[in-house]
């Protein structure tokens, strides 16, 4: 299909959040600020779950408080991550494809994002993520050259030093919210964090 | 900072003193020696995996108080080695299992401390094997058939672990942990009926317990269809009884009652 590129912003809280809970596995939405049509453009995610991924209510309360979030601040819905537990098997769950095809309804070239644990290695050099698009009605992979992360080196640069300075248990995810309301989903600190690192008056273009 | 290091720069280092020594600094270092030895406490008490902390809190201990904790030491060794295998340290773990080792040779609780340190280096097999050593001379020792089932969770192998953990609750029907373990794996599988079964288990014998309760809720909410909306939105309500504050119960029922 199309092209999809992955924000800093998108990926490093992608990123904290699988590091934040490295015994689980962890859920999130991914968002898009630009128009439909076109390349599909990441530019942020919302972490959600880290508990009983399978499980419904939860999932359909946070997928109803972002759609409204997203009305209000400009953004769509275009696609799922997921990190498993095992390492050993980054395929998407049968609630991923679940989620990702009720997200498909809503979004034409949705992507489907899994995280490959086991190349999460400290020194990794290529993004440990595959993504998978919808082709007719099944998920298939998606060709690695359509799939942009600008400034790769210095995401992950960034993403090292939170993980480094423990500034990742500021991200807060909907599991989260959910035992202290009065964290905020939406990540604010932390995205002023990430975007403070990522200016260029920190020598990042 | 006087107490461990010159501009050590820890969090929470309790350090006051500045000036040269004195007899006020036997003092503070007690305090703070005290105060780490009954976080680890504390840790200990509730089960916290967090495993970062305990590590770095406890290798302090181990390294700079050891003589002043008498037995206590030995507990530390135990909870400081776990908490190292789950950060990968495996140099600390390696040093505490020595320690044990060394001071109850021949136990099985030490063996099974061995056997987890297998299990973290990814050694199944032997780990395996391990257990199995201390089921030859033990059979009722639970601690290791549940390390077995969890090496089936680690490979993936799900619906082998499932059907031991069926088997050992057929035997030891009161392990809540085990119950709970099956609930979140039959979840995994989507089998969303012996989940709830699972989770009735654990509300007869805790009924005072809200976080079941809500469990099942959301189980049953996920099933689908009247009946099962019905009771969903019974034990939410449940929950919220038994406290108040829980807020996937209170969402929960929410959503439940705007379904049915």
């Amino acid at each position: 299909m199309g092209e999809v590129e992955l924000s800093c912003l998108a990926y490093v809280k992608m990123y904290l959040h699988a590091c934040l809970f490295p015994r689980c596995s962890v859920n999130g939405l991914l968002l898009s600020s630009s128009p439909a049509g076109g390349a599909v453009c990441v530019t942020d995610c919302v972490p959600l779950l880290h508990t009983h991924l399978p499980l419904a209510p939860i999932t359909q309360l946070a997928l109803t408080q972002v759609d409204v979030w997203c009305a209000q601040t400009q953004q769509r819905i275009v696609g799922y991550y997921q990190a498993n537990a095992c390492v050993s098997d980054s395929s998407p769950t049968p609630c991923a494809l679940k989620i990702a095809d009720k997200i498909a309804e809503q979004c034409n070239n949705a992507v489907l994002l899994m995280i490959d644990g086991g190349k999460m290695s400290p020194d990794y050099r290529v993004p440990p993520i595959v993504m998978y698009e919808r082709k007719d009605t099944r998920w298939t992979l998606k060709d690695k050259h359509t799939i942009m992360l600008r400034q790769w080196e210095e995401t992950r640069d960034i993403a090292s030093q939170l993980l480094d300075s423990g500034d990742h248990s500021l991200l807060v995810d909907f599991d989260s919210h959910l035992d202290d309301i009065t964290r905020d989903w939406t990540n604010q600190k932390l995205n002023a964090k990430i975007a403070e690192l990522a200016s260029p008056a920190n020598g990042n273009v | 900072c006087y107490i461990f290091q010159k501009g050590c720069g820890r969090k929470d280092c309790h350090h006051i003193l500045n000036s040269s020594p004195s007899f006020d600094n036997w003092n503070v270092l007690i305090i703070v020696f005290t105060e780490m030895r009954d976080k680890l406490r504390k840790w200990r008490e509730d089960n916290h995996r967090n495993s970062e902390q305990i590590v770095d809190v406890g290798e302090e201990l181990i390294n700079e108080h050891a003589s002043k904790l008498g037995d206590d030491i030995w507990i530390i060794y135990e909870q400081v080695m776990i908490a190292a295998l789950d950060c990968s340290r495996d140099d600390l773990a390696w040093t505490c299992l020595q320690e044990l080792k060394r001071q109850f040779p021949g136990s099985q609780r030490v063996k099974r401390l061995a056997g987890m340190r297998l299990e973290a280096l990814e050694k199944y097999e032997d780990a395996s094997k391990q257990y199995d050593s201390i089921l030859q001379d033990d059979p009722t020792n639970t601690a290791a058939r549940k390390r077995k089932i969890s090496i089936l969770k680690a490979q993936g192998k799900s619906a082998e672990a499932i059907r031991e953990l069926n088997e050992y609750l057929e035997q030891f029907v009161g392990d809540q942990e085990a119950w709970h373990e099956l609930s979140e794996l039959y979840i995994n599988e989507h089998d969303y009926g012996k989940a709830a079964f699972c989770l009735e288990e654990l509300m007869m014998t805790n009924p005072h317990n809200h976080l079941y309760c809500e469990q099942y809720a959301e189980v049953k909410y996920t099933q689908g269809g009247l009946e099962n909306l019905e009771l969903s939105r019974k034990y939410f309500a449940q929950a919220l009884k038994l406290n108040n504050r829980n807020m996937r119960a209170l969402f929960g029922l929410y959503m439940v009652s705007s379904h049915i």
